[in-house]
């Protein structure tokens, strides 16, 4: 196994407030980590350093290093090709209003892919890799809108892998969608982890025990525990990891 | 107790209806008075004739072996002028298909087609003012060349002019307003730093958003028409509308884009799209209803304004032929007609095709932004 990222020494500002303080992380290649804690603890923060979407917010300031296989992600990797890396799916489904086809293919032709032929192959494909290819193959030429919501989660995944990314944050992929849906898109968390390293923030501790390899807890900005998820939810060495796993806040 | 409060509460809801009452009636009051007088000129004659009427001599040449060579069918018709007098004259009824009126020319070889309504002056140089059909018919029948020239009159009183210059003033407005408008609200919700700046010109778009049109047309008479020399014209016209217009679509626009959830965004970026890829493939298409929306709102204003183009665009009841001619939109000529000519019934009419307008207009942006909510 090899280090996919590096986290040394990681603030993060908004304005004033710190809202992570000294997070060392070491997250290996096609694992799934799984990012838990309270509400603002940071997790999502953290998560959304790690591809530099916290850049569109004002007044948001990053010091210590991120290294993405060594390389420093705020110095030595143009922010387009990083995002191209790595991929990310949101809470919410947010596919645009347009056709699932031009949803798939919108990273391609941004990075720009025009051939037909080259982009049928990458929807089709990704469709496939996100499970989803039987279900819309025969509504591809529909406003993506018009789905279910599990169906415009996994959408908008197949959307992600279309720039064919090394890594995969989700930043609580499931909680806006039904239970059988939630199931689907584990499933497919697993089947993914063969090709790519995946990140997700969860607030369900089953989601988090049921899918990944290693477990990080947050709590007020700080990494309090990381280690492999059966640790965490049998023997945690923290007491406030302890508290929160057993119900007792959060 | 109980009977005072609902004694109060029935004064009150009393109030309410009657001012409710009131503004639907005055609305009904409005469009019956302005549709009663103005409707019953409403035809086809009214929306594609010339405002003024001309006069000219054609040559028409006679179709062989058709009982009427001339091919016109003649009627009289009393025509009203000035100070109230009557004149009976002869006006073409209807056209037979073998005449050769449609092709006629004029003295200076040009085409000059005879339509329906065209009053027939003279025939041959003999005038031929009250005299009746049949006088008239015998006059053709003695004629025996291949051609006749006849002096016609093709009646005014429309106002294709008027409608062809608001056309041209909408298409020449919005073209300097849009581009600049959607691309300063562009600007605003997806560049600007919130901060002094975005409130300065947030400021300065409101407040000319404020100032009454006349003070537009005041700025536009000075600067278009005297410093830049564009004279009255459509060209001075529409850039005053463009400045009058682009408050309206910059927060329009802004709006629309405001609208669009930031998800899209970050979707976007997520994927490693830059900026202006996001923009124009994913904000612009979800905020496309929200901009269509301002262009109708644009094109109402522009239907709807008077004062600033009275001094821009001039009077003149005719098609600009270049941008750098006079022309009255049909507001203004409304407005000319009601204040120097006294012709109320016009005006009517010309008002009815304006609330027309608008009523369509007001329809279509519903309609667009019913669309809007649904995203």
């Amino acid at each position: 196994m090899v280090n996919k990222f590096s986290i040394k020494n990681l603030d993060m500002y908004y304005g004033d407030f710190q809202a992570l303080i000294n997070v060392n992380m070491e997250i290996l290649d096609k694992e799934i980590t799984a990012l838990i804690g309270p509400s603002g603890c940071g997790k999502s923060t953290f998560l959304r350093t790690l591809n530099r979407m916290n850049d569109l917010i004002e007044g948001v300031r990053v010091e210590g290093e991120i290294l993405l296989d060594g390389e420093n992600i705020y110095k030595d990797i143009d922010v387009t090709k990083l995002r191209t890396r790595i991929g990310m799916v949101f809470q919410k489904p947010n596919p645009f209003p347009m056709s699932v086809y031009d949803n798939v293919a919108y990273g391609p032709r941004a990075h720009g892919i025009k051939k037909k032929a080259e982009l049928d192959e990458i929807v089709e494909k990704s469709l496939r890799r996100a499970a989803i290819w039987d279900e819309v193959k025969d509504r591809i030429k529909k406003n993506a809108l018009s789905l279910s919501g599990g169906q415009q989660q996994r959408i908008c995944i197949a959307r992600a892998l279309a720039v064919d990314p090394e890594v995969l944050l989700m930043d609580e992929p499931t909680s806006a969608l039904d239970p059988i849906s939630t199931l689907k898109v584990e499933d497919l968390a697993e089947e993914l982890k063969k090709d790519i390293t995946i990140i997700i923030v969860t607030h369900n501790m089953q989601q988090a025990a049921r899918i990944s390899d290693k477990t990080a807890f947050f709590l007020n900005g700080e990494l309090i525990e990381f280690d492999e998820t059966d640790i965490i939810f049998s023997v945690p060495k923290d007491k406030r990891t302890e508290d929160y796993i057993t119900g007792r806040f959060g | 107790m109980k009977k005072k409060i609902n004694f109060k509460e029935g004064l009150i809801y009393g109030i309410i209806g009657v001012a409710t009452l009131f503004t639907i009636g005055i609305l009904v009051f409005i469009l019956g008075f302005i549709f009663s007088k103005g409707l019953p000129h409403l035809d086809s004659h009214f929306l594609t004739s010339q405002f003024d009427s001309t006069s000219a001599y054609v040559d028409v040449k006679l179709s062989e072996g058709t009982e009427n060579p001339l091919g016109l069918i003649l009627g009289e018709m009393t025509l009203k002028e000035k100070g109230s007098i009557e004149k009976q004259v002869i006006v073409v009824k209807d056209i037979e298909k073998t005449s050769l009126a449609e092709s006629a020319v004029n003295n200076k070889g040009q085409n000059l087609a005879i339509s329906k309504n065209d009053i027939i002056n003279r025939i041959e140089g003999e005038n031929v003012e009250g005299k009746s059909v049949d006088e008239v018919n015998q006059i053709l029948n003695s004629i025996n060349a291949d051609k006749v020239t006849l002096r016609i009159t093709k009646q005014g009183g429309g106002i294709f002019p008027m409608l062809m210059t608001t056309l041209m003033m909408i298409g020449l407005a919005l073209l300097f307003s849009v581009p600049i408008g959607v691309l300063a609200a562009i600007y605003l919700v997806e560049y600007a730093k919130p901060g002094r700046f975005v409130n300065l010109v947030r400021f300065a778009t409101e407040s000319l958003a404020g100032i009454p049109s006349i003070i537009y047309g005041l700025f536009g008479m000075i600067l278009f028409v005297m410093t830049l020399n564009f004279g009255y014209s459509l060209l001075a016209g529409a850039l005053t509308l463009s400045i009058i217009l682009l408050p309206v679509i910059i927060r329009q626009t802004e709006e629309s884009l405001k609208a669009v959830p930031d998800s899209y965004r970050e979707a976007s970026f997520g994927l490693g799209a830059n900026k202006i890829y996001t923009i124009s493939r994913v904000i612009i298409p979800t905020a496309m209803p929200g901009i269509v929306v301002a262009i109708i709102l644009s094109i109402g204003r522009i239907v709807g304004e008077s004062a600033a183009l009275l001094l821009t665009a001039g009077t003149a009841a005719k098609i600009p032929s270049s941008l750098f001619e006079s022309g009255s939109t049909l507001t203004v000529k409304a407005y000319t007609l009601a204040k120097e000519e006294a012709n109320i019934e016009l005006a009517s009419a010309i008002g009815s095709v304006i609330i027309i307008i608008i009523l369509i207009l007001n329809a279509l942006s519903k309609l667009l932004s019913r669309k809007i909510t649904k995203i």
